[in-house]
């Protein structure tokens, strides 16, 4: 069976840890502590090892310790029968990855080794939030699976900056549409790619959200996930050629607007349960419950597109779901995915959760395993 | 705390040179003034100049020279027909290393990139267009680097010439030699698919 661990985590001077080396032996870990005593933290470097990025932050220099010049965070992964060490060193200059000692140059050769799906409480961003929310989930989410979407990705971000800077200079200027086509169709090109990898990736998170979110509601609600691409071209016509003309036809207003109106970096995707978007009329509920349904079922896609499950973060979350939901999360990970999970108290969070776990304290960025826990 | 004038000067001259900071400015001067030999500091001080005074542009190909036209645009054993156009000096250098082009260059001194102030006008690619109407020349290489910019500055040549006889190529791309598949990370496999050739 193939499978992915994560054995142990060294941190220097990443937030509030100066210096931390911990080891994994169980595949439920559950990290108790008071506020502000690192738990989110101690999953950021987690998600930051697999995603290099974070998932609250865009600066990463906000991840150093205060006072210190440079942050460092490894982990090492067992990954079938083979181990694999991970690193990344953040300086106000930038960061450097590396696997196995050797440094990649670009991050999309870096993305990918180590997956995870982080539940947090930001997640209901992901339906409340406004549309940059969900394409930032959109491309990290499949970013995970596919450096390339990655590299087609910075591509188009490029191409975008360009043309907007040359739109915004040549108002009052004579118009070179020799170099206005090139920028257009690289755009076209890049964007092409993107809009079908996003239109691939949402129909199977549809498949799959919609059963979880079936089940977590008990059989009353419906979930549709549905992708609002800003070319709104037909699944066939999304070629190149088609997305090239349609910039073509709208040459006039980009240059009026001096900016560029179409893109993928308009797109936007739509919850809707029993036929209702539940990003602007849901419940709290029925909005908490799409969110949890969406991550469950990244669980699965990355299951599938990479053949091995993802490591699962959770973060103070569990107490706050009630049985059924806590059930239907539990059912996911079962014994096959190795689970980290925070909490204030452990009241309120599954007992059989804790029998199966190696429980830590966490104490202002010590952390110390909970003995006389006594299985195995 | 001020300066003597002469430090705050050298601070100031070395602070306008690309990636010195104000720190690394004030550790150089203050190494020129204190650790550097007076004959090694006079003959840092004449290549400055000399740099400034006895290099220029080759007229015809863009190349840093002391001499104009530089000795590859005189050197009448290179093939004319051939041009590779290339971004920056350090480029045909990389090329003169390999020893095996034996065309002559175009210098386009930049890349076309909207977001730093350059337009096609500010490269060195109106002269391009004016050398090319050359008839000898059968053949433009473009050699410009594989970003973004490079890459639209390519076709943006490209474009330009068209509707004339000249064959216009560009550099391949992708893979190491030497590195067996399994080692490329997928997006060098990408771009090598993207630019394969045919061999039949
Ligand atoms: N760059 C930094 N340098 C030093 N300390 C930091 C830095 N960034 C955040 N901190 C501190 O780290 C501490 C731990 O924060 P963290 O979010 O991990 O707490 P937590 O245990 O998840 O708390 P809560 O239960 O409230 O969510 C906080 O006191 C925070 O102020
Ligand atoms: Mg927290
Ligand atoms: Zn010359």
């Amino acid at each position: 069976m193939t499978r992915m661990k994560l054995k142990q985590l060294n941190l220097q001077n990443f937030r509030n840890y100066e210096k931390l080396t911990i080891h994994f032996n169980k595949n439920i870990n559950i990290f108790i502590g008071n506020n502000a005593q690192g738990k989110t933290t101690l999953l950021e470097s987690i998600y930051f090892l697999a995603i290099s990025k974070s998932h609250k932050t865009y600066r990463d220099k906000e991840l150093i310790k205060f006072g210190s010049l440079f942050s460092k965070i490894a982990c090492e992964l067992i990954k079938d029968d083979s181990k694999i060490k991970l690193e990344i060193i953040i300086s106000p200059q930038g960061k450097k990855v590396l696997i196995n000692e050797i440094e990649k140059r670009k991050i999309s050769e870096y993305i990918g080794t180590f997956n995870v799906v982080i539940f947090a409480p930001e997640d209901l961003e992901i339906v409340k939030g406004d549309p940059a929310n969900r394409r930032k989930f959109i491309d990290v989410e499949i970013g995970q699976i596919s450096p390339i979407y990655i590299y087609h990705l910075n591509q188009y971000n490029r191409i975008l900056k360009q043309r907007n800077e040359y739109l915004k200079q040549v108002v009052n200027n004579r118009i070179d549409y020799n170099y206005l086509d090139i920028v257009t169709k690289q755009l076209a090109n890049h964007g092409s790619w993107i809009t079908q990898s996003r239109n691939l990736f949402i129909q199977k998170l549809n498949k799959y959200a919609n059963n979880l979110h079936q089940y977590i509601s008990n059989f009353v609600e419906h979930l549709t996930i549905t992708y609002y691409s800003n070319y709104a071209l037909e699944t066939n016509e999304i070629t190149p050629e088609a997305i090239f003309s349609l910039y073509r036809n709208n040459y006039q207003r980009d240059l009026i607007k001096g900016n560029t109106q179409l893109g993928i970096q308009r797109d936007d995707m739509h919850f809707l349960v029993n036929g209702i978007n539940v990003s602007d009329f849901g419940s709290q509920g029925q909005q908490r419950t799409t969110a949890l349904a969406i991550k469950l079922s990244l669980i699965e896609f990355i299951k599938n597109e990479t053949h091995y499950y993802p490591i699962v973060l959770l973060d103070d979350v569990l107490s706050e779901l009630d049985d059924v939901r806590q059930t239907q999360l539990l059912n996911s990970i079962s014994d096959k995915v190795q689970t980290f999970v925070t909490t204030t108290n452990l009241s309120g969070i599954n007992d059989e959760l804790i029998k199966a776990a190696d429980v830590f304290l966490i104490d202002n960025a010590m952390i110390l395993k909970r003995e006389g826990d006594s299985n195995g | 705390m001020h300066y003597p004038e002469a430090i705050s000067k050298l601070i100031e001259s070395m602070s306008k040179l690309p990636g010195v900071g104000p720190k690394t400015a004030e550790r150089l001067a203050f190494y020129i003034a204190n650790k550097m030999k007076e004959e090694d500091v006079i003959n840092f001080a004449k290549a400055l100049i000399s740099a400034k005074r006895d290099l220029m542009e080759c007229t015809i190909c863009g190349n840093i020279t002391d001499k104009n036209p530089c000795p590859i645009c005189q050197d009448k054993t290179r093939d004319r027909t051939i041009i590779a156009v290339v971004e920056e000096n350090k480029d045909l250098i990389a090329m003169e290393k390999m020893k095996e082009y034996r065309g002559k260059y175009h210098v386009l001194n930049g890349v076309i990139s909207p977001i730093n102030g350059i337009g096609p006008q500010d490269i060195n690619i109106p002269s391009l267009i004016e050398r090319l109407k050359d008839d000898e020349i059968k053949e433009v290489i473009l050699a410009t680097n594989t970003t973004i910019e490079g890459e639209s500055t390519a076709m943006y040549i490209a474009k330009l010439l068209e509707k004339t006889d000249i064959r216009v190529t560009r550099i391949a791309r992708g893979l190491p030699v030497g590195g067996g598949l399994e080692y490329a990370d997928e997006v060098t496999l990408l771009r090598a698919i993207e630019g394969r050739r045919e061999i039949k």
